[in-house]
């Protein structure tokens, strides 16, 4: 397994050292906040969905709606129940509200989020989501942490400081978030009420022997001493800011959401927030017996529904709403196939949601091809990488440039228009403007042991690539430029088992996914 | 810095700040009595004394509540039925909770709770809302928690929490269910390697997981609140096990798993612990739960594979392994002591022991008291009986941050709430005013009359490394502002030469408390 390293990209850490006073030239380096570069006083908002999204019944594929009546039957939502969203394309009945927020032109849903060789981890694959990294490499940095640490090197030690007073990240959550950790130490700090951080005594400064223990003295004291001193602008932010709309008390999604917007409209600048809502690992029960609307599953969609809805609104009658974007995600999606307990188990991709008055508004990607046989094991297979959608935010939201979200996160890095200039628009629908789609095909299929790959390509780098059933990259069969025209690549599949393939070809801004079988 | 020293035993001085050390981090807490009993008796007759079999606690009581007709107050539940008309669920729940922290209050010098909590965190249950089948579950790991981890898995496999808490009850040879043949592996046993190659982990594969659910089809869970009338059991239903033969991957030399019926996941547990990864895997555990969380090199060579092949040599008995860990080289270094941020538990409890705060002597008060500092721990971020996951607390697991998740704005405020009740505005449940009689706790003291040594007791007490004479000195203004030290002297004995004299005794305690929130407060006070 490969480690990255990335302390080699950023000035040396050691220990982070006493925060007594602040460096001068700490104090004197430009600070990303105050330096013009039109981003300042931007937001995101990450939802994370814990336990693991089926994709499958949150944006319901119309056009295989047999297929899964075939594989899902116990589990799947009546036609007539769901709300449609353009064609082909449906939301569960419990999310009339992000229903309202894209029929508003404020919301992309991006089809079959993944990654190649997905791990059916929780654990190791939303260590993979919240780091960024490939299946097959360690990082213990988070993403936002890392585009964090290239603006403000050698945090935390001096933070914060005059030019940069709040905190950069906050996790509405009892602990920090694993998407904020920086490599001298997590950049978001916690809090559920933000009206209930004291003030703490910051004790007497002495030196700190060089071992564990004053590894963790270190961190105990610069903890003490940065709670103290973001707490106070924190609660002033909440004092001063306000919310527009009632949030009912139940909803515990909704509730920290509206901590959000009262910190923003405080005018607090902090530009990450995360919140989580969990239970999504629905082995058992999703749905309800006898009524697959209700259920489990159900009850956590009309959550996020209604938290988003109420989010939006409040940031709209305040005119934050181009200030703000909100991005969902989840370690995987959930298999295909149901299983006898009315739930589903760990699979592979699903879809991502963007909410805001800046997001591209409409769909990303085609509808997941569902066959009727499908094996036990297999999930939607990606069409999208993740860290594509996370580098086009970096981009267009915080103005990282290409080369160095490719640093960031990985070379392969595809940039996707997730998000648009904020001027007014008034239509949605699918987002014609990105690329057009790949014209390709395989034959023969169903196939024994070889087939041909055929694509159009314009004259551009195209990555080719086998997908088994259970979103593994099993083979790369080109990754290099292309002239212009058709071109055929054999696929060997001598030595796999019969069963469902994927290929997936993907361009610098274009991607597909299709199936195909071997018998 | 290196840590070159390994798993031979210690043979270095044996004074205060060993015993302190092995205290501290085998218990919840010891007090300055206990500390220095363990200094008189030795580094083994201590360890002795924490492994000795010690009986089962006195189960759970009703405290409060009048509506059980089988169930008097100041008698058990844990063996008597539910009512169909009454929900008494909930009295046993709290009950159960405030036993449970009571327990780790007045542990005297044992290390079975720190065993059983380390087991709730390693064969994590949570969400069952049954008070008895949590009482089950704990009484298992608390009778297991120094006994052998193979045997462990196996019973922990068909607990009747865990079929429910990992749907084992609901695996059945034609709806195979692989949420608990997953954890087995993942984190129950063997752990998760690297990715070798599509759906292999290096430790185990995605069709062992598929295997393997097969193998423990067919268990089912009786008696949840009470159903049917029947106690927590877990029920082997034939027709719902796989009788097909299973076989795993090359990762367990394709073994073969026949038919063997309600005894089928014994064998396939016996092939797991074929793997030497098992042993290793639990090592790091044992050692990130007593030790430190950084596994280096260094570490996994003299510590994790000397223990590693121990626990086999053993097969699998856990005690020999623990007291080779605390007895050793390594443990004693100087340089892995007092890094470990103490868990909310280790917090509360250990403060509350160290102080000598005392708690009421009657059934109900008593539970009240326990059930109050219960729940303040979910302000603190951990509560028994709810981890936040299957993978258990965050600190135990998480890189590159481990124990560092315990502390926050949040948290770091809540645990200077408690404190600061504790040394100065006090505690009120019901008719007790729990908090730290600070002028019996410095009578006990070698010496009091002379501050310098006293402040050098109380924060050898509990701090891991003491102060520094820079922070002695600033802590000794808050008893003598800008006076000489004889002044201590003199207000502490003409206190002593008249208690009876409110003045004088208030103004002692005063100091003393300004003294003990201040030191309470300290970054130090966090570690343990």
């Amino acid at each position: 397994m490969k480690r990255r390293n990335f302390l080699q990209t950023t000035s040396a850490v050691g220990l982070p050292l006493l925060l007594n006073g602040m460096s001068l030239s700490a104090i004197a380096r430009p600070s990303f906040f105050n330096n013009g570069n039109g981003s300042s006083d931007r937001v995101l908002v990450l939802i994370q969905l814990n336990g693991g999204n089926d994709g499958l019944n949150t944006l319901v594929p119309l056009d295989q709606y047999d297929q899964l009546a075939n594989v899902r039957s116990n589990i799947l939502l009546p036609q007539n129940s769901l709300l449609p969203l353009v064609d082909n394309l449906a939301l569960h009945p419990n999310m009339s509200g992000i229903k309202s927020v894209f029929d508003n032109a404020q919301a992309t849903f991006v089809q079959s989020v993944g990654y190649p060789n997905q791990n059916r981890s929780h654990f190791r694959s939303t260590d993979i989501w919240t780091t960024g990294s490939a299946a097959d490499e360690i990082i213990t940095s988070g993403w936002v942490g890392r585009y964090l640490d290239d603006q403000f090197p050698g945090f935390p030690e001096a933070y914060p400081n005059e030019d940069c007073p709040d905190p950069f990240a906050i996790s509405l959550d009892n602990i920090v978030s694993e998407t904020c950790q920086g490599i001298g130490g997590n950049f978001s700090m916690a809090f559920t009420d933000p009206f209930s951080l004291t003030s703490i005594s910051e004790g007497t400064d002495t030196p700190l022997p060089d071992n564990h223990y004053g590894t963790q003295l270190a961190f105990l004291r610069q903890s003490i001493v940065q709670s103290n001193a973001y707490s106070g602008v924190i609660t002033d932010a909440a004092n001063a800011g306000s919310n527009q709309v009632n949030y009912p008390a139940d909803n515990n999604l909704a509730n920290r959401l509206k901590t959000v917007v009262q910190l923003i409209s405080g005018g607090l600048q902090t530009s990450i927030y995360v919140v989580n809502i969990g239970g999504f690992d629905t082995h058992a029960d999703q749905v309800a017996a006898g009524d697959p609307t209700q259920g489990i599953h159900a009850n956590l969609l009309a959550e996020l529904s209604e938290a988003v809805k109420l989010f939006m609104d409040d940031l709209k009658l305040q005119g934050l709403d181009e200030r703000v974007i909100a991005m969902t995600f989840s370690e995987f999606g959930r298999r295909i196939r149901s299983n006898d307990s009315l739930g589903t188990d760990h699979g592979t991709a699903a879809p991502m949601m963007l909410f805001g008055s800046c997001v591209n508004p409409g769909i990303l990607g085609d509808n997941p091809e569902i066959s009727r046989d499908v094996t036990v094991q297999e999930g939607i297979p990606m069409q999208f990488d993740f860290r594509s959608i996370y580098g086009s935010i970096l981009m267009d939201w915080f103005e990282v440039p290409e080369s160095k979200v490719k640093t960031l996160l990985y070379n392969e890095f595809q940039y996707i228009p997730v998000l648009r200039l904020c001027q007014a628009t008034t239509s949605t629908k699918d987002l014609d403007s990105f690329g057009e789609s790949i014209v390709s095909y395989n034959f023969p299929n169903p196939f024994r042991d070889w087939t041909t790959i055929a694509f159009e390509s314009k004259g551009e780098w195209v990555r080719l690539s086998i997908f088994d059933d259970l979103g593994h990259e099993i083979k790369v069969l080109s990754n290099r430029q292309f002239p212009a025209g058709e071109h055929q690549i054999r696929f060997d599949s001598h030595g796999l088992p019969p069963g469902h393939y994927y290929y997936r070809i993907q361009t610098a801004n274009r991607q597909k996914t299709k199936l195909m079988v071997k018998i | 810095m290196t840590l070159g020293s390994g798993l031979s035993p210690y043979s270095g001085a044996w004074g205060y700040a060993q015993a302190a050390h092995l205290l501290r981090r085998s218990t919840f807490g010891a007090t300055n009595a206990q500390i220095k009993q363990a200094v008189a008796d030795g580094m083994a007759a201590t360890i002795s004394k924490l492994f000795s079999d010690q009986p089962m606690p006195d189960p759970p009581v009703n405290y409060y509540f009048r509506n059980d007709p089988n169930v008097p107050i100041g008698s058990t539940w844990v063996d008597q039925p539910y009512s169909a008309q009454t929900n008494f669920a909930n009295y046993r729940r709290r009950s159960l909770f405030a036993w449970t922290f009571g327990l780790l209050l007045n542990e005297g010098i044992s290390i079975r709770e720190k065993m059983t909590l380390f087991w709730h965190n390693h064969f994590v249950t949570e969400n069952i809302n049954d008070p008895k089948f949590k009482y089950v579950y704990i009484s298992l790991l608390r009778e297991n928690a120094l006994s052998n981890f193979k045997r462990l898995v196996k019973k922990i496999t068909i607990d009747p929490s865990m079929l429910l808490y990992l749907n084992g009850n609901q695996n059945s040879r034609r709806a195979p269910n692989e949420n608990y043949a997953r954890e087995l592996f993942e984190l129950f046993t063997i752990g998760k390697g690297e990715l070798a190659g599509p759906g292999d982990y290096t430790t185990f594969t995605e069709d062992d997981v598929v295997e393997a659910a097969r193998v423990l089809t067919g268990w089912v869970v009786q008696g949840y609140l009470g159903a049917g009338g029947l106690e927590p059991t877990p029920l082997f239903v034939q027709n719902r096990h796989d009788i097909t033969q299973k076989k795993l991957s090359h990762r367990f030399n394709n073994a073969i798993i026949n038919d063997n019926g309600q005894y089928e996941y014994g064998d396939l547990v016996d092939i797991i612990f074929q793997q030497e990864e098992v042993s290793r895997f639990i090592c790091r555990k044992f050692y990130r739960w007593f030790v430190y969380y950084d596994i280096n090199e260094e570490v996994e060579m003299n510590v994790i594979e000397p223990m590693a092949q121990m626990l086999r040599d053993n097969d699998f008995e856990v005690k020999p392994v623990l007291e080779a860990l605390l007895q050793s080289e390594h443990f004693y270094d100087p340089a892995c002591m007092g890094a470990m941020i103490k868990n909310p538990l280790d917090f509360m409890v250990g403060l509350l022991r160290q102080s000598e705060v005392k708690f009421s002597e009657d059934v109900t008060p008593k539970y009240l008291e326990w059930l109050a500092f219960f729940g303040y721990t979910d302000d603190l971020q951990m509560v028994y009986f709810i981890p936040p996951n299957v993978a258990g607390w965050k600190a135990y697991y998480q890189e590159p941050s481990y124990y560092q998740f315990w502390i926050n704005s949040t948290t770091l405020s809540k645990r200077l709430v408690f404190t600061d009740a504790l040394t100065q505005a006090a505690i009120v449940i019901g008719q007790n005013v729990l908090k730290i009689d600070v002028l019996d706790f410095i009578s006990k003291l070698d010496d009091a009359l002379d501050v310098n040594n006293m402040i050098d007791e109380i924060t050898n007490i509990f701090l891991p490394m003491g102060v520094t004479e820079a922070q002695r000195d600033a802590l000794k203004e808050l008893l003598i502002p800008g006076l000489p030290d004889y002044e201590w002297t003199i207000e502490y004995s003409n206190y002593l030469g008249d208690p009876s004299d409110e003045e004088l005794k208030q103004s002692v305690e005063r100091k003393l408390q300004s003294f003990m929130k201040t030191l309470f407060s300290m970054a130090e006070i966090h570690l343990s």
